[in-house]
């Protein structure tokens, strides 16, 4: 498997999913676990590209796979312009949540360029906010169309 | 003194850590040797427990401790404590774990501690259990029939406090009036569902002989006070460590059971234990909130202003009282009369026990509760008198004039005098900003092609800050960096930035030179916490009093080395000088140099360049906000969508704009969930029908419109920096406005709300009665 970037090899015991993978054994805590469920996005991650909620793939799945979590998406110390524009337009509280939207507008933005409100409204209806009310998310991802060259 | 970084709209420390995945929650720290617990919960609402063998858990790989009520305390376990009661209140006290009955699916009955967290989920399948199920009653109103099954002993009759708060002559007035409206208004069960669950890591620590207790919680020196009192150790040997918080909004102000049973299993064991409550656990355990019922009588003259209202409350506590219980009801009584001029006011309070998950505050804490109930109410009255319902309201509105005005109405947390406000002036400009008279055409033209918009009203007054106190500790370092530690334990507020801006002002310093830690018991003696919108008023005034005395000091340290009268001290760009001699300068970080333990100093000067502040008081500033929502009803489906919400809001002056719109717009999001879908739903069993995010849908991207805000500034007198609290006030505003809204665009047809949540299937079904 490759996780942002560093290949790794371990043996995994079956039940184990991805998001736990990512937690417990490669320290990546930056994915969260909001309900273990599939519904809230809070462990989305990419898988080959595409965002898939981490805590119902199993980790065994993911072998030969390419990972990339929230850690990966800075350039050391400079932001992600993702990362900046949600700084700017505050477009988190508590942060919870705001991995997994951080990967599931990176897979967007990388394919949609001068998206439309509703169209990022839709984008993101997988992933829920429990603090911000979505508003300065919306602006964050507009404001990272603009500022992110890709 | 400059006055830059008040009310600046300034980007929030906090985020760069958590944009980079580099935060710590709990469940993010790693301890060697970490074992992990896993709670054995009642699968009944209500049922005799006869025997519970634990042998077959205990032999399960990988398990190292099990324990039940009985293993740990055969007699005189330690029950939660009620923080704030009432007098009638009765007891009816949660222990860590259910001894002889359990009385709330979910309810934990023991406790796994393993090497992994699947270890331990397993082994609970191995856990025997033998069971009586008794019958349940998971209806307020149902238990306080003499048949119901009876919850306590203790409480006959399933009341558990019952108390009647009233102003003037509520009876007289409604015995006058001209026209008297009787209606019944009920809110669901629902609660704040953070998306960080609870969660708590507890380990001993062999060196300092102290156990240390990492909680995702709000009130880490309550929760050290509590914790060490139920375990029987001494509270100097707890240390309680708030680390990143992934939400609270008022339900991780609690003792849970397991705030206990995780600790107790780490002394016991001499090894860090940790639990991480799923998503289920959430649902089935955490502090429930809303629930609610309104018998309502208003007396009117025919003229639409208010001379009475009077009002049954009951509500429904669930099957035990734990810290916070008689909150949600005390603030809803005394919340009723909102910002209007009712000068005869009697509310009955009845509190029922049910045979489901225990209740407690959750964000507003019975002001949303009562402002929906008496805005649903003012609507019905207004078209009942023929009047429009914004006039109406205009008409019943205290003037400004009449501020501060003293409802008479006391709550368990304080004196309800509304300080100060233009309550009309901010319904005013709402009105304006909608374009009401221009919607009214709109709605009519709309109604005549089929289609059902319907706007709300909804004004409320909102308790902005509980005291007794909030403590913070300022400290200057000799390399003239600045500490900030404060009693406060935020989880989202963005109150390390707003301190930060508060201190940076009061010592005229970069911002980046102030630091702010927070909840740690061991950092600062007393602190109180974050809840009831308190930590830009409580923590905010206490760091602002503690900046200011700090730079006194340093002014008189300067003073000292001058050889000049600390009155001859000015300050330039952080540094201190003589006043006129601008050669001579000498800056923060040599004061504190010179003030450090050994120097020279003025007589009678403690050493260091650093203050402890407590800001105390029990007078607590009103915030308040006219909310307008705009909805369109589908006659086809009952589907509701918010197309257009406006806010016209009042917390006084501002630190930081920004997280206050922020606060305003996340609060609504949750009320617009309680308004649509949001309901922890049980069987006529106790069984929770909601225990996932499927069932218990929250809002999403597509749910919230855009909300447009603008401020009313009425600074507060009751704390140097002018401030209300605004953390609860969206989500007190929005349950009501959108309810009005649904009825408004279906009232036409007949249809009326009664209760929420107006999911699709709910209002279709009062589109399509009769
Ligand atoms: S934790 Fe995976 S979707 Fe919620
Ligand atoms: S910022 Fe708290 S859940 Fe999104």
């Amino acid at each position: 498997m490759t996780v942002n970037g560093r290949q790794l090899c371990a043996a995994v015991p079956g039940r184990r999913s991805l998001a736990e993978f990512l937690r417990e054994d490669l320290g990546l805590t930056g994915t969260h676990l909001g309900c273990e469920q599939g519904v809230c996005g809070a462990c989305t991650v990419l898988l080959d590209g595409r965002s898939v909620p981490s805590c119902l793939v199993l980790a065994a799945q993911a072998d030969g796979c390419t990972v990339s979590t929230v850690e990966g998406l800075a350039d050391g110390d400079k932001l992600h312009p993702i990362q900046a524009a949600f700084w700017q337009e505050h477009g988190l509280q508590c942060g919870f949540c705001t991995p997994g939207f951080l990967m599931t507008v990176y897979e967007f933005l990388l394919s949609t360029h001068g998206p439309t409100e509703d169209e990022v409204r839709r984008a993101l209806a997988g992933n829920v906010c429990r603090c911000t009310g979505y508003q300065n998310i919306i602006k964050a991802v507009m404001a990272a169309d603009l500022m992110w060259e890709r | 003194m400059g006055s830059s970084m008040m009310g600046a709209r300034i980007r929030r420390r906090e985020d760069p850590q958590l944009l980079r995945g580099e935060a710590n929650f709990v469940d993010d720290l790693k301890l060697p040797g970490l074992l992990h617990a896993a709670i054995l919960r009642s699968p009944h609402g209500h049922a005799a427990i006869k025997a519970i063998d634990l042998s077959a858990t205990r032999a399960a790989p990988g398990v190292v401790d099990a324990f039940c009520l009985a293993d740990i305390w055969p007699e005189n376990p330690p029950a939660i404590p009620v923080l704030v009661g009432v007098e009638s209140m009765l007891q009816c006290p949660q222990y860590p774990l259910a001894g002889q009955r359990a009385r709330y699916v979910g309810e934990p009955v023991a406790i796994v501690v393993a090497n992994s967290r699947a270890e331990a989920e397993d082994a609970l399948e191995l856990a025997r259990v033998e069971y009586t199920v008794l019958p349940a009653v998971v209806d307020a109103q149902a238990a306080l029939h003499p048949d119901a099954p009876c919850l306590h002993d203790s409480a006959p009759g399933n009341i558990c406090a019952r108390w009647t708060q009233a102003t003037g002559d509520a009876a007289g007035a409604i015995a006058a009036a001209d026209i008297v409206i009787t209606e019944r208004f009920k809110m669901q069960r629902y609660t704040a569902v953070p998306l960080e669950t609870r969660g708590i890591l507890a380990t001993p620590d062999a060196v300092s002989g102290e156990l240390t207790i990492w909680v995702s919680g709000q009130w880490p020196h309550t929760a050290r006070g509590i914790t060490a009192a139920m375990l029987g150790l001494e509270e100097r040997r707890v240390r309680v460590i708030q680390p990143d918080v992934g939400g609270g909004f008022g339900v991780k102000a609690e003792i849970y059971p397991e705030d206990v049973l995780i600790p107790l299993a780490a002394t016991r064991l001499g090894r860090p234990v940790k639990w991480i409550e799923d998503r289920r656990e959430h649902l089935l355990g955490i502090a429930h909130s809303r629930e609610m019922t309104f018998d309502m009588e208003l007396g009117l003259r025919r003229d639409g202003s208010i001379l009475g209202l009077r009002v049954t409350i009951i509500s429904d506590h669930g099957a035990y009282l734990r810290t916070l219980a008689m909150v949600n009801p005390s603030l809803a009584a005394t919340g009723l009369t909102g910002p209007y001029d009712i000068p005869n006011y009697s509310a009955e309070v009845i509190c029922a026990l049910t045979n489901k998950s225990v209740c407690s505050p959750y964000r507003g804490a019975g002001a949303p509760e009562a402002t929906f109930a008496r805005e649903r109410l003012l609507d019905v009255a207004a078209r009942q008198i023929g009047m429009d319902p914004a006039a109406f309201r205009l008409k019943n509105l205290i003037p400004p004039e009449a501020m501060p005005y003293a409802t008479g109405l006391t709550s368990v947390e304080a004196t309800v005098v509304l300080d100060s406000g233009n309550f009309p002036a901010a319904l005013r400009q709402a009105l304006l900003l909608v374009d009401y008279d221009g919607f009214r055409a709109r709605q009519a033209q709309a109604r005549s092609e089929g289609r059902m918009p319907g706007l709300g009203i909804c004004m409320y007054t909102q308790l902005a800050a509980v005291g007794p106190h909030e403590s913070a500790e300022v400290r200057v370092d000799g390399q003239g960096n600045v500490t900030v530690v404060s009693g406060a334990a935020p989880g989202g507020q963005g109150t390390a930035t707003s301190l930060a801006q508060v201190v940076a002002d009061q010592l005229d310093v970069p911002m980046e030179k102030v630091r702010v830690s927070f909840a740690d018991t061991a950092r600062i003696p007393f602190g109180t916490g974050t809840y009831a919108s308190r930590n830009a008023v409580m923590a905010g005034s206490a760091a602002m009093m503690a900046a200011k005395r700090v730079r006194a000091k340093a002014a008189q340290m300067a003073a000292h080395l001058f050889e000049c009268s600390p009155d001859d001290i000015e300050w330039q760009d952080g540094d201190a000088r003589i006043v006129g001699m601008p050669g001579k300068s000498c800056s923060l970080a040599n004061l504190a140099q010179a003030a450090r333990p050994g120097g020279s100093r003025p007589e009678g000067m403690e050493p260091g360049l650093e203050i402890r502040h407590y800001f105390e008081t029990h007078a607590v500033p009103f915030s308040y906000a006219a909310h307008l929502a705009e909805v369109e009803v589908d006659p086809a489906t009952g589907g509701v969508k918010v197309n257009r919400y406006i806010v016209v809001n009042d917390c006084g002056k501002m630190i930081n704009p920004m997280l206050v719109e922020g606060q305003v717009v996340g609060g609504i999001a949750q009320g617009l969930g309680g308004a649509l879908f949001e309901e922890l739903a049980y069987d006529s069993d106790g069984d929770l029908l909601t225990t996932d995010l499927f069932s218990y849908r929250l809002p999403g991207t597509l749910d919230m419109p855009n909300v447009e805000i603008s401020h009313l500034i009425s600074p507060s007198d009751l704390n140097p920096l002018g401030v209300k609290g605004v953390g609860e006030g969206g989500a007190i505003g929005s349950h009501g406005a959108i309810a009005n809204a649904v009825e408004d665009a279906i009232a036409h047809t007949g249809a009326r709300v009664h209760q929420t949540p107006l999911r699709p299937s709910v209002v279709w079904a009062l589109l399509n009665a009769g």
